[in-house]
């Protein structure tokens, strides 16, 4: 009887089990697999155009950090940090302001919010067809309205300290609004008694701010900062399809120089060699953000 | 430091005047809101506008702001002649596949995940959350070869398998699940309901606004997706809307900006789906993130 028993409840946990095992068998073999994969391809020479391999030891890596394909690193590294500190500043100052301009509860304000945050639904690509044609040199929209204020046209994707600036304009463009419903779901979960007893003292509306709002967001700023900086590290398509890494390689992100080296050149060896390193350097932000958001935020909302 | 007590015609000055003042907020945040509206409506605006001109008056020295024609047979033009429409068809497929799948693996694993004890389950699902910090930009290589020698480029498997399983969408469900009162499944136990019964008829339905959010945001998620696509269908065969439209793109590049009003036409066929969808679900959609960052 005792043993009936528990054969049954092996049975019903092994169903149990069966819930999960699908998700766990695909995050095997299209995810963990390929991990252990890409390091494996970065210690050969590994390219599409030959049928064979073979392990060549550390010669990729010697290639990325100490060889020709050095300068080409540190270059995609330094676009990449900058493209990162510009998304992470619209999103954070950007949604900020604009959850200020937007925190009002009246139907023609919830309107606005919607339109406001409606480009973060635009597919990339379409965003981004549609910023090269409002960028166009000599016929796009920006350079029009630039000239009617007396400025002279710019070359925005084709000028290799603009082309950047460019890219940011588009993502900016996707996700100020996201930042803005972030920053107004959170305000909003701020007590009013507050703000009450602030005026009652007799601070100012800006003090309030300062005071009150501010230290009580820092959860959520830091939720956008550490999901903003991972997503920023990993921009690919607006580079690809505004400049593809141009001119002169100054908008070569790093996840498109993984991608050229694969796609268009097929050494699988240098791309994988590189896409490990990268993914070492998510993986150390990710445990640096974790282990800052254990101590210096304020979760007294 | 004692206050002078204010007669009764100075306070009455001095509420006014704080009215006054608060009138002028109001309406200054309302000029700044609209403003700001308009500005970040513009780019959307425009694609739509350049639409539907014809190709003389997008190359106009002066752009003008409202079209002098309407020129539908734009949409016409790309859905035939750039193979518009097998984009589409690809996109849906590969689209429903995704959404079918993670729907369907998402749910039973946050079951899984939530309502029953299993030996390993904590460290199983320490796995799926970690699959969340391997981007597909690390390991597309080692796909893009492992899919190469199943023959699986430029088919429908290869576009959909690796996105078949959500580790976001398990998480979100599983969180939703909690939330759900064991004393229903329990009850749900007497009435004789299995483990399908229980989700399909207790829990879904009980977690119904999660689920139609985190839906919503793998579809759009599914529909606006470019980078493996790009990688795994390169022929025209199963091109999907976002690749196909650069590809528009760059093929008519040779003209310069010759044709950016059929571009900017394919441009609205690729979003107008999602556009419609935000319109339909905006309660889910502008909460979605929301949910995300609450947790």
């Amino acid at each position: 009887m005792k043993q009936q028993k528990s054969l049954h409840r092996r049975i019903q946990e092994g169903k149990d089990f069966g819930t999960v095992l699908p998700a766990l068998l695909f995050l095997g073999i299209f995810v963990y697999y390929p991990v252990v994969q890409v390091v494996r391809i970065s210690f050969t020479n590994w390219n599409l155009i030959n049928d064979n391999y073979s392990y060549v030891g550390m010669k990729n890596w010697i290639w990325l950090f100490q060889g020709s394909g050095t300068k080409y690193l540190i270059n995609s590294l330094k676009v990449t940090a900058l493209y990162t500190i510009g998304e992470l500043a619209i999103t954070i100052i950007g949604g900020m302001l604009f959850a200020i301009i937007f925190n009002r509860i009246t139907k023609s304000f919830s309107v606005m919010r919607a339109l406001v945050f409606l480009p973060k639904y635009v597919a990339m690509s379409s965003a981004a067809v549609v910023f090269i044609w409002i960028l166009n040199t000599q016929n796009g929209i920006l350079n029009y309205f630039l000239e009617q204020l007396g400025q002279s046209r710019v070359n925005w994707l084709g000028d290799r300290n603009r082309a950047l600036g460019s890219i940011l304009m588009l993502t900016g463009w996707r996700t100020v609004g996201y930042g803005m419903m972030i920053y107004i779901a959170s305000m909003r979960g701020i007590s009013s008694s507050y703000y009450e007893a602030a005026s009652i003292d007799g601070a100012s509306k800006f003090v309030q701010f300062t005071r009150i709002t501010l230290p009580l967001l820092s959860p959520t700023t830091l939720f956008l900062f550490v999901t903003t900086f991972i997503s920023a590290m990993k921009v690919f398509q607006s580079v690809d399809v505004l400049t593809g890494g141009g001119p002169y390689r100054s908008t070569e992100v790093i996840v498109f120089m993984i991608y050229k080296y694969a796609m268009e050149d097929f050494r699988m060896d240098r791309a994988a060699t590189i896409a490990v390193f990268f993914f070492v350097i998510l993986l150390a932000i990710t445990a640096a953000t974790m282990k800052i958001s254990s101590k210096r935020v304020n979760y007294d909302a | 430091m004692t206050h002078e007590p204010l007669s009764h015609d100075q306070a009455a000055l001095l509420n006014q005047r704080a009215i006054a003042k608060r009138k002028v907020a109001t309406v200054l945040q309302y000029v700044f809101a609209i403003a700001v509206t308009l500005f970040m409506i513009f780019p959307l605006y425009w694609m739509f506008i350049t639409s539907v001109k014809s190709q003389e008056e997008v190359l106009l020295a002066l752009p003008t702001f409202w079209p002098r024609e309407w020129h539908f047979e734009n949409y016409r033009n790309v859905l035939s002649r750039a193979n518009f429409s097998k984009y589409y068809y690809n996109t849906i497929i590969m689209t429903a596949g995704i959404l079918f799948s993670q729907v369907v693996t998402g749910v039973l694993a946050a079951y899984g995940f939530s309502k029953v004890r299993f030996k390993g389950q904590k460290i199983l699902f320490l796995i799926v959350l970690g699959a969340l910090m391997i981007p597909l930009q690390v390991t597309f290589i080692p796909l893009y070869i492992m899919f190469a020698n199943w023959k699986l480029t430029d088919t429908f498997l290869g576009l959909i398998l690796p996105e078949m399983v959500s580790p976001y969408y398990i998480f979100m469900m599983r969180q939703a699940f909690l939330t759900v009162d064991d004393s229903y499944i329990e009850a749900a136990k007497l009435d004789g309901m299995g483990r399908l019964g229980i989700i399909t008829r207790v829990l879904v339905p009980m977690c119904k606004s999660t689920l139609i959010t985190i839906t919503l945001v793998t579809f759009t998620n599914g529909w606006n997706s470019y980078f493996w696509p790009k990688i795994i269908a390169k022929n025209e065969t199963r091109r999907v809307l976002t690749v196909g439209l650069v590809h528009l793109r760059n093929t008519f590049a040779g003209l310069d900006t010759m044709n950016n009003h059929e571009i900017m036409a394919g441009a609205v066929l690729a979003v107008l789906p999602v556009i419609i969808l935000f319109f339909v679900f905006q309660k889910y959609m502008l909460t979605g993130y929301e949910k995300t960052a609450m947790k």
